[in-house]
């Protein structure tokens, strides 16, 4: 297994914790989407040039909508009673694919479904969602950007700008919030990511 | 900057002797080099539609329409923009609501908040910019999809179980 170490960009003799992995998840969900004409994808993960650059490159139209700092500054402003999900004002049914990273492990478990319940109303019947879930926080306990790069290699970018809480899950937590969707892939990496590649039911 | 001459980036100290169109060109100062540009100053506000031939920065707040075909615009961190832009180059510091087309590059810094649509040639965006918004980037014709990421058939999967099978 070909793996590489991502270093801390502000102390390159830090290694960080986990390394970098091969998304055949990804691969499978990209695959899935470049077959329909005009296929419409959501990434709702920290804005990131080569993730926005990877799926607009591909897909005709590609939607971003940054939840995380989203989250953050609606925690600033402490509008606590306000619901976050109103920025997601999408049409039902309007998108092919949504692509949420690891949103969920920053979420508590009302939160976790109400956003997968958004998600269900966004999604053509058939569409595909993607998530990804740490089993524990990195080390060091920092968000990171999931980084596409060539052949589905996935590594990662502190975000120094985002500070949100972690809620990491054990599988079966985590399954039993993705109701009203079947699976169509789950892996376990070795560095401990999993990813899910989920189905709203025609 | 009403009336003032104004120093561009180049240091030239520059005067607007001649106004731009749109409703309040009379507070925009103006270059006269061909690659020199025209600042509108965080202090300005403008309603109105902006057509130039030479590039054009906002740091104030602007609330329209900006048509410079061939030249740059860019918002600076302190500007805030409402409206469509069709520009060369585009770059956004400040906020902006709207849509752009840009006939070659957009770039979205850090301290950007974006919201609309982006058509260009090429995007570049730096972590921590905040968007919500399309982007649609010119495509070459007959581009297959798939092939610069086909992953390498040499490669081994790194998965810890088997595909599938939920842990």
């Amino acid at each position: 297994m070909a793996t590489s170490i991502t270093q801390d960009p502000r102390d390159p003799n830090v290694a960080l914790s986990p390394t970098s992995h091969t998304s055949e998840v990804l691969e499978l969900f990209l695959n899935s989407l470049v077959r329909l004409k005009d296929g419409q994808v959501l990434d709702m993960g920290p804005v990131c040039e080569e993730n926005i650059l990877f799926f607009a490159s591909r897909l005709r139209r590609h939607y971003v909508c940054d939840m995380f700092l989203r989250l953050i500054r609606e925690q600033k402003i402490a509008r606590h009673s306000r619901n976050v999900w109103r920025h997601l004002d999408y049409p039902d049914r309007f998108f092919d694919g949504i692509h949420l990273w690891d949103l969920c492990d920053h979420l508590d478990d009302k939160k976790v479904s109400q956003v997968i319940e958004h998600c269900l109303l966004m999604l053509q019947p058939g569409g595909l969602l993607m998530l990804v879930a740490f089993e524990k926080p990195p080390s060091p306990v920092r968000i990171n950007s999931f980084i596409i790069q060539h052949h589905y290699r996935m590594s990662y970018r502190v975000q120094p700008h985002l500070n949100i809480a972690w809620h990491c899950r054990h599988n079966r937590a985590l399954m039993s919030l993705l109701t009203g969707f079947s699976i169509v892939k789950s892996l376990r990496y070795r560095n401990g990511i999993r990813e899910i590649l989920l189905k709203k039911p025609l | 900057m009403l009336g003032k001459s104004k120093k561009t980036d180049s240091g030239k100290l520059v005067s607007p002797d001649r106004p731009l169109e749109g409703k309040s060109s009379t507070f925009l100062s103006r270059s006269t080099a061909r690659d020199e540009k025209t600042i509108i100053g965080e202090h300005i506000s403008i309603e109105g539609s902006i057509r130039g031939e030479e590039n054009l920065e906002i740091e104030g707040s602007m609330k329209g329409n900006i048509e410079l075909e061939k030249h740059n615009f860019r918002i600076g961190p302190n500007g805030q923009v409402e409206g469509e832009i069709n520009a060369r180059n585009v770059s956004i510091s400040g906020e902006f609501k709207g849509n752009i087309k840009s006939h070659e590059k957009v770039e979205i810094t850090r301290e950007a908040d974006f919201y609309g649509e982006i058509k260009a040639k090429s995007i570049s965006i730096e972590d921590g910019a905040y968007i919500k918004g399309v982007i649609e980037l010119d495509r070459e014709p007959n581009r297959k999809s798939t092939d610069a990421q086909k992953p390498n058939a040499t490669a081994a999967p790194e998965t810890g179980k088997a595909p599938g099978a939920p842990r």
